[in-house]
């Protein structure tokens, strides 16, 4: 999957926004939006979000996890566990990006936010390595992934899921009578 | 032109005859573009979901024919028109490229199952496949076969083209809890165990193992 279809599925996430616009309520197949009030939050989609704010009809208010003392206990909390804590956010990395890139004007702490949420990013990587490494030597046939975001799985979804098949492919071309030769790509 | 718009969400549900919301189906769409990618193997087609968001997109784009250029309302519709449209077809083109991959198997399965059973392909999909076995059979002919000694000019397609491989790992979420799920050992001097997969957790395994939970809905590929 490209990340940018990640990206995508994160842009369903809702954020609070204070519009400087009037509009009714708005019926949009995935859900009712509004009404739209100058100055009073109301909640949409990050996708919308993002294009008003890009129009300049509205300020984007972070979502409460994007704070830098609760990120900094996140990060503190990932370096000392073992296994994965759950994320601030199922979309975390993603959010950071497109809020930071788009709206860092409506961010307090944008550069220290930023520099946060990448050292909780490499640390989770760090782990995800190591357990896949730990997965693969240990010919293990079932692996629990909980507290893992879809952004973490896609980084390491080709090249894991790669290397499982090729090995399959091996291992069964040593056992006779199997059928090789089967398409081992997706 | 606000009235055009702002009876979208109410007069909708009715027309359908079963009691799926919009966003539910939206949701449905969704879960099936993510299966659908990440399946090894062709899954079911969803032609009744496909139809009920195509039904949705061409009211609404009927209604935004009606408003004036620059109307901000039918700007915002119109975007999510696009992530609609976006999802819908990216779901499409994932089917058709398995088919194109697989079409020897695809069509033997569709064409061996029994009468009572789902069909896996909808009809458009079944004489994109027909033709398209066709033509590769057309052009084998055509550029070699032809040329080759007369006990030499079959080709057995369903031989020659790879198989899905079911035995590939997929990552998945368990949206319905499940005991016991079989886990086949690796090598042989592991023993198959079972797991529990509960509600709302995250697996990596092989997609053989799950692939009848996967068509039912309990869980769904991430």
């Amino acid at each position: 999957m490209d990340p940018s279809e990640v990206e995508f599925l994160a842009e369903k996430e809702i954020v609070k926004i204070i519009p400087n616009f009037s509009l009714d309520k708005i019926y949009l197949i995935g859900g009712d939006l509004g009404p739209f009030n100058p100055g009073l939050p109301v909640q949409v989609p990050v996708w919308l979000a993002l294009n008003l704010k890009q129009r300049q009809k509205c300020r984007i208010l972070p979502p409460p996890w994007m704070d830098v003392d609760k990120l900094e206990e996140v990060r503190e909390m990932e370096r000392k566990e073992d296994s994965f804590t759950p994320p601030p956010s199922p979309y975390y990395m993603e959010l950071t990006k497109l809020l930071l890139n788009h709206a860092s004007d409506n961010i307090p702490k944008a550069d220290e936010i930023r520099t946060l949420v990448k050292d909780i990013w490499d640390t989770r990587i760090a782990k995800l390595r190591l357990s896949a490494d730990s997965f693969i030597s240990q010919q293990e046939a079932h692996a629990k992934l909980d507290n893992l975001t879809l952004m973490e799985i896609n980084t390491t979804r080709s090249f894991l899921l790669d290397s499982l098949n090729c090995m399959f492919k091996l291992r069964s071309n040593m056992q006779p009578g199997t059928s090789a030769g089967k398409a081992l790509d997706y | 032109m606000s009235a055009a718009l702002s009876d979208e969400g109410s007069d909708q549900n009715d027309s359908q005859e079963d009691v799926m919301t919009p966003v539910e189906l939206i949701a449905k769409l969704e879960e099936a573009w993510l299966n659908e990618k990440f399946s090894p193997d062709l899954l079911e087609n969803k032609s009744e979901v496909v139809e009920c968001v195509m039904e949705q997109l061409t009211h609404m784009e009927a209604n935004l024919q009606r408003v004036r250029k620059g109307d901000m309302k039918a700007s915002l519709h119109r975007m999510e028109i696009d992530r609609i449209r976006f999802v819908l077809s990216s779901y499409l083109r994932s089917r058709l490229q398995k088919i194109e991959k697989f079409f020897p198997h695809v069509l033997e399965k569709e064409e061996s199952r029994a009468d009572g059973d789902p069909s896996y392909l909808s009809p458009e999909e079944y004489a994109f496949a027909r033709e398209y076995l066709a033509n590769t059979e057309t052009y084998l002919k055509a550029v070699a076969l032809r040329h080759m000694p007369p006990n030499l000019q079959t080709v057995a397609l369903v031989k020659a083209v790879p198989e899905p491989c079911l035995d590939s790992f997929v990552f998945l979420r368990v949206k319905e809890r499940q005991d016991n799920v079989m886990v086949e050992p690796e090598t042989d001097d592991q023993r198959e165990y079972v797991v529990d997969l509960e509600e709302g957790s995250q697996h990596l395994m092989r997609y053989r193992t799950i692939a009848p939970l996967v068509s039912t809905g309990a869980v769904h590929l991430i």
